[in-house]
């Protein structure tokens, strides 16, 4: 490491790593690539969060629900609705509890609704009709948050005082740490419902074959309603960390991250639900990696990410956890 | 029945000859820009400055046909810019063109209407190829195109020369959004700054539209600059702001005229604090000349601000006029006289130079203090 700055050149080359001197006695490389590495966790957990809602419907359907990342956007705008009606009132933990609610039912509530009028009335046709239902679905949403909602960017409020926080010895924002502890949560909730309840066993059984699922009394309909009502509560619960994280929210917010968070799923291996939390981590990490380590990798971080996916692919086509007969869910 | 065809035929050639002989019953300057969008504010304001410019012609009683603005949406997205040009272009009543506010958008416009050959004036595009291009050899169209703002290679070097001439920074790193305007402005930055002996630790490009910036500022945070300049717009650098105030990134923040709004303060909040934001011209709140189309402003729209650009918007219409008055609705003609024109209005005087560029090339620093842009220089 030198200790003299190299004067950047137009195109890249930042001569960044450079001039980081060991001001607090600890290897500043090394501290970097922790906090970078934070980063890295919460964009990732972020990502695992909607990519759950893809994977989720595609274990039982086999189909991609392409609306999902809309309702990612109106759980941002509930969760931004219901913090104006609420602040005045309340703050802290309480509101944002609130709000994360207010959000997960609304979205979940969303999800429901298209499932209902967009999906299952193609249950039985072609198999492209539901997709081109989806997209669809995508384009109605959006334009109806653009025409009655907000043609602008809206800021999304502060709900916690935000502070630079030293964790052990590097730094990260308390409100990293929030929208990390909170996506962790969430996660752990979606664990144990798949895995221990009733609900979750139904689901994986019908994620397995839906002809033997509905043999053995088990209501398909209902299942497959439940699991976009789960995909959707996720989503609006990422559209409110999503808004926090910014700091603002738009009509098309949920476009980038709902493809990024396809693309994590599909690394992952579709239709597994530990595959698109750790595709979300390691599409999360690739983009980090990217802007924060190559030359003038900003610019390049999304096609960096994007060459490694298709690089896994070509090896794994059925993605990371995915098998080739799959036991989905 | 022979009667009735007759009349029929009658009625049919009153008609026909009725719409090939009519005249236009209206002059219209077209105004092109983002009316809705992120930037959308920006390009409303202006729109409402040139309505009232026109509004005020047409009281006067100087022009024999009743003036209009037409004003179409250009979304502040290039492919929208061109077709908007494309329908201004084909419009014969149309004599003159405000617009486009993105640099992005006016340069691959500006040649759909050299082609057609009307008058256009750019109130916000700074970056410089948007004239210079029609000092190219191979430019065969006319010279039609203006602007009344300075260009970035000015506002860049000014914003440089203050960095290094006046807060005497050493090391600084430059973001910019990839797009004309923010590149442009980003890289004479970045030239002026080393010139003056100082040294640009990285240079890197982000894509407009995107929101995480965190891993580019921890980096940035890492190489310890003493100041960070953006070249870009207001919605990616309140982003960006937002974003290093939170890694506890600590050195002031640069940009330019694009990112300086009233949007920008009301999503960043109190992080935009301290941040310097250069602007084209003289703030219009301190500009004497700029008075009474203030009180004017105001008055035909309470409970509107006066944007950063309704000024420009506002004196490219009176030169429109004046040059109207001076021709009649031809647009070559109309050309000629706002190449030739020395016009005293509300940016004091406005020349333009061989390339189309104002003479008038003043820039201001400004500092968010208390949320709200201060004059500092």
């Amino acid at each position: 490491m030198s200790p003299i700055v190299q004067p950047a050149t137009r195109n890249g080359a930042p001569g960044a790593s450079g001039a980081a001197n060991s001001a607090s006695g600890r290897n500043p490389q090394l501290l970097m690539f922790l906090e970078q590495l934070f980063n890295a966790l919460v964009l990732g957990s972020i990502y695992s969060l909607i990519a759950l809602g893809y994977t989720l419907v595609y274990g039982i359907l086999m189909m991609i629900n392409f609306a999902h990342s809309e309702v990612l956007m109106a759980g941002a705008f509930v969760g931004l609705g219901v913090s104006i009606l609420i602040t005045p009132h309340l703050s802290g933990w309480l509101a944002m509890a609130l709000i994360l609610l207010a959000s997960m039912a609304g979205a979940g509530f969303l999800g429901f609704i298209i499932e209902r009028l967009a999906y299952r009335p193609l249950r039985r046709a072609a198999r492209l009709a539901p997709l081109i239902s989806a997209i669809g679905v995508s384009i109605m949403i959006t334009n109806a948050v653009f025409l009655w909602v907000s043609k602008t960017t809206l800021p999304f409020p502060k709900l916690m005082n935000d502070r630079v926080m030293r964790l052990g010895f590097f730094e990260a924002s308390s409100l990293q740490i929030l929208i990390f502890c909170t996506a962790i949560i969430l996660l752990t909730c979606l664990e144990w419902l798949v895995r221990r309840t009733m609900i979750g066993k139904a689901i994986r059984a019908c994620a397995d074959d839906l002809g033997a699922a509905s043999l053995m009394g088990i209501n398909t309909d209902r299942m497959i309603a439940i699991t976009f009502v789960i995909g959707g509560m996720l989503a609006g619960a990422a559209g409110v960390l999503n808004g926090m994280y910014y700091g603002s929210i738009k009509y098309n917010l949920g476009f980038l991250p709902g493809v990024k968070a396809f693309a994590a799923a599909v690394l992952g291996g579709i239709g597994n639900i530990t595959g698109a939390v750790l595709g979300g981590f390691i599409l999360g990490f690739l983009e980090v990696m990217a802007a924060g380590y190559l030359p003038n990798g900003n610019q390049w971080k999304d096609v960096f990410a994007f060459m490694v996916l298709i690089g896994v692919l070509l090896l794994r086509p059925s993605g990371i956890l995915g098998e080739r007969i799959a036991e989905k869910v | 029945m022979i009667q009735r065809i007759k009349l029929h035929l009658l009625v049919l050639a009153a008609l026909i000859i009725s719409a090939c002989s009519q005249k236009p019953k209206s002059i219209r300057i077209a105004v092109a820009m983002p009316l809705t969008g992120d930037m959308g504010t920006e390009g409303q304001g202006v729109k409402r400055a040139v309505m009232l410019a026109i509004e005020e012609a047409n009281a006067s009683g100087e022009f024999s046909l009743p003036l209009e603005a037409r004003a179409l949406d250009d979304r502040a997205d290039p492919k929208e810019a061109v077709s908007v040009a494309n329908m201004i272009a084909s419009d014969p009543s149309v004599i003159a063109v405000i617009g486009h506010y993105n640099s992005g958008c006016s340069i691959p416009a500006s040649q759909v209407y050299a082609r057609a050959n009307i008058p256009m004036i750019s109130p916000a595009s700074t970056n410089p190829k948007l004239t210079s291009q029609q000092e190219e050899p191979s430019w065969t169209l006319p010279k039609c195109i203006f602007r009344v703002v300075p260009t970035d290679d000015v506002q860049g070097s000014f914003a440089a020369e203050f960095v290094r001439g006046k807060l005497k920074f050493n090391q600084v790193a430059v973001i910019h959004d990839k797009s004309p305007y923010g590149q442009g402005l980003a890289e004479q930055f970045h030239d002026s700054f080393i010139k003056n002996g100082g040294q640009v630790i990285s240079f890197d490009g982000i894509a407009i539209g995107e929101r995480d910036f965190r891993a580019l500022l921890t980096r940035i945070k890492g190489a310890k600059p003493e100041g960070v300049y953006f070249g870009g717009l207001y919605m990616e650098a309140s982003l960006i702001i937002k974003q290093a105030r939170e890694l506890g990134l600590k050195a002031p923040f640069f940009s330019g005229d694009g990112s300086k709004t009233d949007e920008l303060i009301k999503v960043a909040g109190g992080a935009v604090e301290g941040s310097y934001f250069s602007i084209t011209g003289i703030p219009v709140e301190h500009l004497p000349s700029a008075k009474p189309f203030l009180e004017k402003y105001n008055q035909k729209y309470p409970g509107s601000s006066v944007k950063p650009f309704d000024h420009f918007g506002y004196e490219a219409t009176q030169i429109i006029l004046t040059a109207l008055k001076q021709t009649g609705a031809d647009r070559a003609k109309l050309t000629e006289a706002i190449r030739s024109m020395r016009h005293e209005g509300v940016l004091g005087v406005t020349e333009f130079d061989q390339k189309g560029d104002t003479k008038n090339k003043i820039i201001t620093m400004t500092q968010v203090k208390n949320g709200e842009f201060v004059i500092v220089n």
